[in-house]
């Protein structure tokens, strides 16, 4: 953690924010984005970390969601192991789309993932007897005291806490690097042992269980759930969030889904514009800052402070390389 | 005596092409052990055998007794085979020394659930391998651009990089495609330094590389390939005396 006070800033203005927030909207608003984060936390592994290029996470999303609504809506089972069941669902449909599709280079990958979305809807339409069809179902709240709007609030910002910080012990240790250097190079992966398939998978099932859990949250925010609340365009929202953010990092993506969530909300000009206004961001983002905007705050640190790239010759310590290789070696 | 890494009469064909035919080398711990010969002579197509990138069509891969003929490219760090790559493959976004720790990746145990949960393990492995890969990088000599993105590193010290992300692996064999390349003079010499250092812990070094001055200096047996086929090997000043080699690649 490198800037622990700021750190500790944000979390206290979200913790407080039911208590400063302009209106019901804007927690309502706040609520949105932060079950959002749950699933594009987990999908960041995936497209930020791993390369794999996903764009049918709303499919999962629709999955928790209707998992939920007929598990405690339907069947009146307990709110908290219907949440629990929404996850556990996500995760086992991560497993079964990714362990055929994750094989597939790139751009047959991302086909597969879009494949899967519009068959999760057609199959929500279908079995009406299930899901209701085109007419949607109800979806009950958490019980005393997270069915108010600050209850919800907070029960999805506890979620979204724990989902970060397991994505964030993910990147800070060895699978974080391993999952980067699928990315960045496969032959790399393999020369030092990386089980590439292995890798892919455990962080595309980790995305489906958080894409449940933020499903389960998000169908409670919305109260009531139709096939269209889950438009493909909800999948290539999610997927353009962590490249607007940037890939390989956290925060990067976790500004991007605020941004790109609440700006359209916030600003009604740029609500109408609505799709428009996506489609200038990421092009804007993709041109000129292909890292995304999580290197803005790189870049303003390092004028700050910068550090100097001096050249200094390379110069082997016998001695000190001696042992280092011997140390390993015992 | 231990086990050797052994290239048991290879042939490779890519297609029509052959391009390694009935070739044999064996490298042992603690030697340096050069692999020269023109341009298209199949000496990385041997190297991408050996460290199990391709299957031999005959022949085997050996070690010591174990034959890795057939096992994939994956397994080779956990049997103590690491290598470098004629044009470095860093990971441009990380820090030099997280790219060092990459090469540890088969000390690392714990699976993705641990790793998420941070468990005791998974944090005790990350130190671990977090101080062997700044002692190796302090003692290959990238000791003062540790923290430096590995896209702002120049030439030489991508190949140095290189070098102690193989041996972050703890190796008991490293595989070095042309090392040298690109490298001043002065470099070449630390690098010599290095690969010396390597062989007098006990590791396996096989260098291929053009830098023939280079490899007469340092290398203890040398093997010679053309057009797919051993010509020579031997010690540097046999290979160096041989007509053959002479003809084919040294020039008179």
């Amino acid at each position: 953690m490198k800037h622990p006070l700021a750190f500790a800033a944000a979390a206290a203005a979200l913790a407080t924010l039911p208590f400063w927030a302009g209106d019901q909207y804007q927690l309502h608003l706040a609520a949105l984005i932060g079950a959002y984060w749950i699933l594009i936390a987990g999908l960041n592994l995936v497209v930020g970390f791993s390369g794999q290029l996903s764009v049918g996470h709303v499919g999962l999303l629709a999955i928790g969601a209707y998992g939920f609504a007929i598990v405690a809506g339907t069947h009146g089972v307990d709110p908290w192991i219907a949440l629990a069941a929404s996850g556990a669902l996500g995760a086992l449909c991560g497993f079964l789309l990714g362990l055929p599709s994750l094989r597939l280079p790139g751009f047959y990958f991302a086909m597969a993932t879009l494949a899967f979305a519009l068959i999760v809807t057609e199959l929500v339409l279908a079995l009406d007897g299930l899901t209701g069809g085109g007419l949607g179902l109800s979806v009950p709240t958490f019980p005393e005291p997270f069915d108010t709007p600050a209850g919800n609030y907070w029960l999805i910002l506890a979620v979204a806490s724990l989902v970060t910080l397991l994505t964030w012990n993910v990147a800070r240790l060895m699978w974080g690097r391993g999952l980067i250097c699928v990315r960045d190079s496969v032959v790399t992966a393999q020369a030092v042992g990386i089980p590439v398939l292995h890798a892919k998978l455990a962080a595309f099932v980790f995305s489906g269980l958080t894409a449940g859990l933020g499903g389960a949250l998000f169908a409670v925010i919305q109260s009531y759930i139709t096939p269209d609340t889950f438009l493909f365009e909800l999948g290539m929202f999610f997927f353009v969030c962590i490249i607007i953010g940037g890939r390989g990092s956290i925060l990067g993506p976790f500004l991007g889904t605020v941004v790109l969530t609440a700006l359209p909300e916030l600003s009604a000009p740029l609500a109408k514009l609505g799709n428009f206004f996506y489609g200038l961001l990421l092009l804007l983002v993709v041109l000129l800052l292909p890292e995304g905007i999580g290197r803005l705050f790189q870049i303003a640190m390092e004028r700050l402070r910068p550090r100097r790239i001096e050249s200094m010759p390379i110069a082997p310590h016998p001695q000190r390389l001696t042992d280092a290789i011997k140390a390993g070696q015992r | 005596m231990s086990a050797a890494l052994q290239a048991e009469r290879i042939t490779k064909r890519f297609g029509g092409v052959t391009a390694l035919s009935e070739v044999s080398l064996e490298l042992l711990p603690g030697e340096v052990h050069g692999l020269i010969g023109p341009n298209g002579s199949g000496k990385t197509t041997l190297l991408n055998l050996l460290s199990g990138y391709y299957r031999p069509d005959q022949g085997r891969i050996l070690l010591g007794s174990e034959d890795l003929s057939r096992r994939p490219v994956q397994e080779r760090p956990r049997l103590g085979v690491a290598r470098t790559f004629q044009k470095p493959r860093l990971l441009p976004s990380l820090s030099v020394l997280e790219n060092a720790m990459i090469g540890g990746w088969r000390d690392t145990r714990s699976g993705f659930v641990a790793s998420a949960l941070a468990l005791a393990g998974a944090r005790r492995e990350d130190r671990a391998l977090r101080t062997r890969s700044i002692d190796l990088l302090q003692g290959v000599g990238l000791g003062h651009v540790i923290d430096r993105r590995a896209n702002l590193l120049e030439h030489a010290e991508q190949r140095f990089l290189e070098i102690a992300r193989g041996l972050t692996g703890r190796p008991r064999f490293i595989l070095l495609d042309e090392p040298a390349g690109g490298l001043t003079s002065t470099e070449i010499g630390h690098l010599g330094t290095v690969i010396r250092i390597m062989r007098d812990c006990g590791i396996g070094v096989l260098l291929v590389e053009h830098h023939t001055d280079f490899v007469f200096r340092i290398c203890d047996r040398v093997t010679t390939l053309d057009l797919g086929r051993m010509i020579r090997h031997g010690t540097p000043a046999e290979v160096r005396a041989d007509p053959e080699v002479i003809r084919v690649y040294l020039g008179a």
